[in-house]
């Protein structure tokens, strides 16, 4: 009996012990992280630069509005008194990428997350920014949410006039109200908001003052900065995602939890309810304001909002949106969108089983779990009723980064130089990346030399003084092997293999080069703390207003030195610093200019290749039901197509 | 016997503590926590996090406050009001996410449970009184196999085969249209023929072990001098064999309830994350990566009050069953 008990001792101890490193290797499932993007990308930066047009572009006035079948026998009003006498004729896609056919009512649209409280294809659908850009290209800017816009000759005053009759999905009206209270009771209060937002300051810029509104009555309001600042109406499109809830929120609901407007006697009850400490209304008020980033947030039940769709109902696994009745959309024929009535949005245990089900005919749109990698897997089930096309990705694949403020001067004396990163990027033979890695589905990036030249970027190593030691590795100016050693994440599909290449190319120059895998919540606390040497990880670089030039990973230290007004980090060399203004300029001009400046910039990238960017336009799998009409072409980002979900409809 | 078990009831008291705070502390040891990952990954994506947005998400979640002052809320909140705590991930009371879960994991483990037994004790007495024989060189084959072989990968051989053969992805425990549907009995019997899957795959691995302890045990037990003497004596070799032996070989289903509580709740998770079950497994995992301390900690503590009652429970069981159990340290 003894011995029995010991050897159900053991047992139980191995047991714990196999739990402790199951539970611990979250290298796999760490794919199911609650956010967005692990798409990456590619697409030409727009080079057309239009003047942008204000307004929605409306054609001829409409006078005879269809709505869905589906919000028949509801008690609604007509849809004439739904829609605001300002509707939007939609505009989503530019013309060179989609024939837009006008569609017809009804289906559901099923999509399938891995996150909880998030699902990236349906937030991108929903979102709806203030003003729009077709395509989300950034050519050009029109109305939105926001009808129109003019700007002054010093680019400091800007004046939007809302949408007439515009209402919430609750049927109550949208108006500089809402402005009004967004602005003064929220981001102008310290307790909801301890750091007014440096965007909304002049220029975008942390040292200007913050922007004033002016009502001048229902429909129009102005904001007005103390610097030129061109760049925000970029910024009120599409740059960070942005939603309308930035400036316009429901007064008419979000009162009930503000202490300006009610009193502390009926909040304590509520707070106490949502299980916050006493007083502590601005956590209420916090936990009810639902923002466009919280759309998929179970709590998004009943909030009024002016998406597409609203949450109607969800369970532990399924989240149900119906369309919002007072949604501001027609198109060309009066009907009102969107023409799915209801999008059904499943919860998964893990990203694979989302790959499960949509080569089994069971999702209907999937764009952020799609991966490159599986596009033979996609189309060998085709039968299944889905159709996998290819489109842009509106983010670079994978960026190289060699943390240029490492602490250590042995490596910073290496890195910085210039002729040591020109090395590195001539080794990297990127025909050989875009073969393996990506099928031939993308090009060689565009921005920096593509050139590969192995004995020429052994010359600039050997003139930097690299010197080869007796084991053929080169020695760093401490005269000791010098080492680049990368950490990688598992955020995408290519960033493994991709850094496993790109290993070997770079230990063909001598170079002692080493990767390890490691948990994705390590990574980031990692290079938060500028303990990162060496990593990849994609940039938005393909959308020019998205630029960030990966500043904060290149050189950790400096970037932290720039955000926080000089207070942190460490003054960056001038070259840098030259870099820095040229981005800040160029985030605040007006887009003609800013496109410009982009070109510039990018300029100073070949130059000085702070960082590398070997691959460029890779395509972006899109899985659409083959029913699926108003998908646009692949010319198109597929992020823009997510975007343009209200158009989708179900064809016979 | 009451002594005895009041007695041990109070040790549990400060045990707990023990236990609540150490889990809290190991999910608070690695670097970062539930926000730095979800701006993180925000910003991956594009959307823009102003530190204003830090600020308040801190406050809302308290991450704000030293660890030791979350601590304390926490207990305060567990002991006064009942209230677990609040998921991050989920942004839901912790009893709200655990509880729809819990009933799916307590069915299928149940299932597996009977599963097990009515499978390995039959096949573990009949190895062991026909040893070496070809069956059970069979039994024994076929139990190592389902012991060498990790859940997870038997799952996902038949999940393909399944998908290879008919089409259809075995993903869940509902086809598609029973999946919002409320209980009623059309969904049971939907769900019924899905559970044969995960029953088998997660039942494969407790069959083989228990089939090995039933046989080995009821070896030693049949080698002993009352079995020789009963035999020797005439009694008929069925009776025989079920009125001791085998009673005592089953033992170890007894002692084991320790374990057997908190595997009811905590689910397998690598084969529900396979087989895509709403179970609490997965949840934890996911919970456990993205430093959710409330719903970590609170299905930790859970799991723990269960092995220790648990434990309880089969000391108490045994010390009915088998009176050479002693009471260690208590007069009785």
């Amino acid at each position: 009996m003894k011995s029995w008990r010991k050897s159900v001792i053991v047992l139980l101890v191995s047991a714990l012990m196999l739990a402790l490193v199951l539970s611990g290797c979250t290298d796999s499932p760490a794919s199911t992280s609650p956010t967005p993007a692990q798409t990456t990308e590619a697409s030409k930066s727009p080079e057309a630069s239009k003047a942008p047009a204000g307004g929605g572009g409306q054609p001829a006035q409409l006078t005879d509005f269809k709505d869905s079948p589906f919000l028949a026998g509801k008690g609604l009003p007509a849809v004439k008194d739904r829609l605001p006498s300002d509707y939007k004729f939609t505009n989503e896609i530019p013309e060179s990428q989609m024939k837009y056919e006008i569609g017809s009512y009804g289906g559901v649209l099923r999509t399938v997350t891995s996150a909880p409280n998030w699902d990236a294809d349906v937030f991108v659908m929903n979102n709806e920014p203030l003003l729009n850009t077709p395509g989300i290209l950034g050519d050009t800017i029109t109305g939105n949410v926001l009808k129109d816009y003019t700007v002054s000759d010093d680019q400091k005053t800007f004046s939007f006039t809302m949408r007439k009759g515009l209402k919430w999905s609750d049927g109550k009206p949208v108006t500089t109200d809402d402005v009004k209270f967004t602005v003064e009771d929220i981001l102008n209060n310290p307790e909801l908001t301890p750091i007014f937002p440096v965007w909304l300051r002049g220029g975008g810029e942390a040292d200007a003052a913050p922007m004033k509104l002016e009502v001048i009555d229902d429909m129009n309001f102005k904001l007005v900065f103390d610097r030129p600042y061109g760049g925000i109406l970029i910024r009120l499109a599409i740059q960070g995602w942005r939603g309308y809830t930035e400036l316009i929120r429901p007064a008419h609901y979000l009162k009930q939890f503000h202490k300006k407007y009610t009193t502390m006697d009926k909040l304590e009850p509520l707070i106490k309810e949502a299980g916050f400490q006493p007083g502590e209304w601005f956590n209420l008020f916090n936990d009810k304001d639902i923002t466009n980033w919280e759309l998929a947030n179970k709590k998004a039940v009943g909030f009024p909002v002016l998406y597409p769709w609203i949450m109607a109902k969800t369970t532990e696994s399924v989240t149900t949106f119906e369309r919002n009745p007072y949604y501001f959309k027609v198109d060309a024929a009066g009907n009102q969108l969107p023409y799915i009535d209801r999008i059904q949005s499943t919860l998964v245990q893990d990203i694979e089983i989302v790959g499960l089900k949509t080569i089994s005919g069971e999702v209907d749109f999937s764009r952020e779990s799609a991966a490159l990698i599986k596009m033979p897997l996609y189309r060998e089930n085709e039968k299944n009723g889905y159709k996998a096309l290819l489109a842009n990705m509106h983010v670079t694949p994978t960026d190289i980064f060699l943390n240029q403020s490492f602490d250590d001067a042995n490596w910073q004396k290496v890195v910085q130089d210039v002729r040591f990163r020109k090395a590195l990027s001539l080794a990297l033979n990127r025909k050989e990346i875009i073969d393996t890695v990506y099928y031939g589905f993308a090009k060689p990036g565009s921005i920096e030399d593509a050139t590969f030249d192995l004995a020429g970027a052994n010359k600039l190593l050997d003139d930097m003084g690299l010197k080869k030691g007796a084991d053929g590795k080169r020695l760093g100016p401490d005269g000791k092997v010098f080492t680049i050693p990368f950490e990688v994440g598992a955020q995408a599909p290519d960033i493994v293999p991709l850094t496993q290449l790109i290993v070997e190319m770079w230990k063909q120059l001598g170079l002692n080069v080493t990767m390890k895998t490691i948990d994705q919540t390590l990574w980031t606390t990692r290079g938060t703390n500028n303990e990162l040497q060496a990593t990849m990880i994609w940039t938005h670089t393909p959308l020019w207003y998205m630029g960030d030039w990966g500043t904060q990973r290149w050189g950790t230290q400096w970037d932290l030195w720039r955000t926080t007004g000089g207070k942190q980090g460490k003054e960056p060399p001038a070259d840098v610093k030259n870099l820095y203004k040229m981005i800040n300029d160029a985030a605040a001009a007006k887009p003609e200019d800013a496109k410009k400046k982009v070109a510039e910039i990018k300029q100073i990238m070949k130059d000085n290749v702070y960082y590398f960017i070997p691959i460029s336009e890779v395509k972006q799998p899109l899985i659409v039901n083959a029913k699926l009409h108003n998908i646009p072409n692949d010319t198109s980002f597929a992020i823009g197509a997510n975007f343009s979900g209200e158009q989708f409809f179900f064809g016979k | 016997m009451l002594n005895y078990i009041s007695y041990r009831v109070l040790q549990l008291i400060p045990l707990l503590i023990a236990i609540s705070i150490i889990v809290f502390v190991i999910i608070q040891l690695p670097p970062g926590d539930f926000l730095t990952q979800y701006i993180a990954q925000m910003k991956l994506a594009g959307t823009e996090v102003s530190e204003s947005t830090v600020i308040t998400l801190q406050q809302e979640y308290g991450l704000d406050k030293s660890l030791i002052f979350q601590y304390i809320i926490w207990m305060k909140n567990i002991l006064i009001h009942g209230d677990l705590g609040r998921s991050f991930q989920w942004n839901q009371p912790v009893a709200d996410v655990i509880g729809p879960r819990l009933a799916l994991t307590v069915i299928i483990s149940l299932i597996c449970l009977v599963f097990v037994w009515v499978i390995a004790i039959p096949i573990g007495i009949y190895s062991a009184t026909h040893q070496y024989s070809v069956l059970d060189y069979v039994f024994t084959f076929i139990g190592f196999i389902g012991l060498a072989m990790p859940g997870f990968l038997i799952a996902l051989i038949i999940v393909y085969f399944i998908f290879a053969q008919t089409g259809v992805s075995i993903t869940g425990l509902f086809s598609p249209e029973f999946v919002d549907a409320p209980w009623n009995m059309a969904k049971v019997m939907n769900m019924l023929p899905r559970l044969i899957i995960p029953v088998v795959v997660i039942g494969m691995s407790g069959t083989a072990s228990l089939i090995r302890v039933t046989r080995g045990m009821l070896l030693d037990e049949l080698s002993k001098q009352y079995v020789i003497t009963a035999r020797a004596k005439g009694v008929p070799e069925g009776k025989l064999l079920f009125k001791y032996p085998v009673r005592l070989a089953i033992n170890p289903l007894i002692s084991t309830i320790g374990w057997t509580l908190p595997a009811l709740i905590s689910g397998e998770a690598i084969v529900s994350i396979v087989l895509n079950l709403q179970t609490t497994g997965p949840m934890l995992l996911k919970a456990l990566m993205f430093q959710d301390i409330y719903l970590t900690g609170s299905f930790l503590l859970i799991l723990s009050v269960m092995t220790v009652i648990g434990t309880l429970l089969s000391d108490i069981l045994l010390a009915f069953v088998d009176p050479r159990i002693r009471f260690g340290g208590v007069g009785e």
